[in-house]
């Protein structure tokens, strides 16, 4: 079917059957197999989340990374991941385009008071 | 595990940055379990709130070559003064609603909820990781604001994933924790509605 060509990753974990090695993406070595587990659990699933379950979100949790960072090279400024570029490819999602301007504006808002934090030590 | 006690303060602080990051945290995102309802239109009105704040701004720039066009110079100069006046009060008031709206909900959680939603607030992929991923593929370095953005829109989607997923496996009938079969079925939903990005497989018209 269809849907098996698109999801090769899918593919190796049929064939992974519990030896804790997996071929391909499985690789590399877990990198957030922690922070997954809490996400995991804060967005509604259970407290203990299966490690299968956790590391197919965190395959396609890289590859959302990796096709974005190589979609953000090809425009704008070639070769190089900027913050509009991201911003322009995510425009057509509302929660995320809403996410990334919040996220955006509180670090300005964080940086600006921390800045007047220190100066104020500073001058007393 | 849970201090809802810290929780609380966070949010009780009207003031300053943090409460605005605690509020603005909940927008376009579901709140966990049976309070999605309300949390849901609440974050669907911020949606459209932000919209409209685009708005305004684009219909400005409208009215300023209007201005040099048609000559009405007082009174659209005057309209440029007050909307975005009016736009920010009303904005602000929706935030402040906003605040109090969450901080009835959470102080009505169980515990159970609460950890929940600690989980849910406190959760981050690491910044270091995720910035030495998109080196490795950039090959340059990226600045900070790259990263920031990056991990926040990776967590949403992993959000948009295991809601899916949650929708698949109680259609299904089944009960948490997700099986992979859930996960896989939720990536196939998602990607028919083009929620995934992907560049490697063109799709053609009629196989």
């Amino acid at each position: 079917m269809a849907e098996e060509e698109d999801d090769p990753t899918f593919d190796e974990d049929f064939d992974d059957s519990g030896n804790g090695v997996e071929a391909g993406h499985g690789k590399r070595k877990r990198l957030f197999s922690k922070e997954l587990r809490c996400m995991m659990y804060g967005f509604g699933d259970d407290q203990n989340p299966y490690t299968e379950s956790v590391d197919i979100l965190e395959d396609l949790v890289i590859e959302f990374i990796t096709e974005m960072t190589h979609k953000a090279m090809s425009i704008g400024r070639q070769g190089r991941v900027q913050v509009e570029d991201i911003v322009f490819l995510i425009r057509k999602d509302p929660r995320k385009f809403a996410r990334v301007k919040d996220l955006l504006t509180m670090n300005e808002e964080l940086k600006r008071a921390r800045k007047a934090f220190d100066e104020a030590n500073y001058g007393s | 595990m849970a201090d809802p006690a810290r929780m609380k303060t966070n949010l009780g602080s009207a003031a300053g940055p943090k409460a605005e990051e605690s509020e603005e945290n909940e927008v376009g995102d579901k709140g966990p379990g049976g309070s999605e309802t309300s949390a849901e239109s609440t974050s669907q009105q911020i949606i459209k709130d932000d919209a409209k704040m685009e708005h305004p701004k684009e219909t400005n720039a409208g009215e300023d070559e209007d201005e040099g066009a048609s000559g009405l110079n007082p009174p659209a100069s005057k309209k440029l003064k007050v909307d975005p006046e009016k736009k920010k009060e009303k904005r602000h008031k929706v935030d402040e609603d906003e605040i109090q709206k969450m901080q009835v909900l959470v102080s009505s959680f169980s515990e159970e909820q609460l950890n929940r939603y600690e989980m849910y607030r406190r959760s981050a992929f690491p910044k270091a990781a995720i910035k030495r991923l998109i080196q490795s593929i950039t090959g340059t370095s990226v600045s900070q604001n790259v990263v920031i953005a990056m991990s926040g829109i990776s967590k949403v989607f992993a959000g948009e994933i295991v809601e899916e997923a949650l929708d698949v496996c109680e259609k299904w009938g089944d009960t948490p924790p997700l099986q992979p079969k859930h996960m896989r079925e939720a990536v196939r939903r998602l990607k028919s509605r083009d929620q995934i990005p992907n560049t490697k497989y063109k799709r053609t018209f009629f196989h």
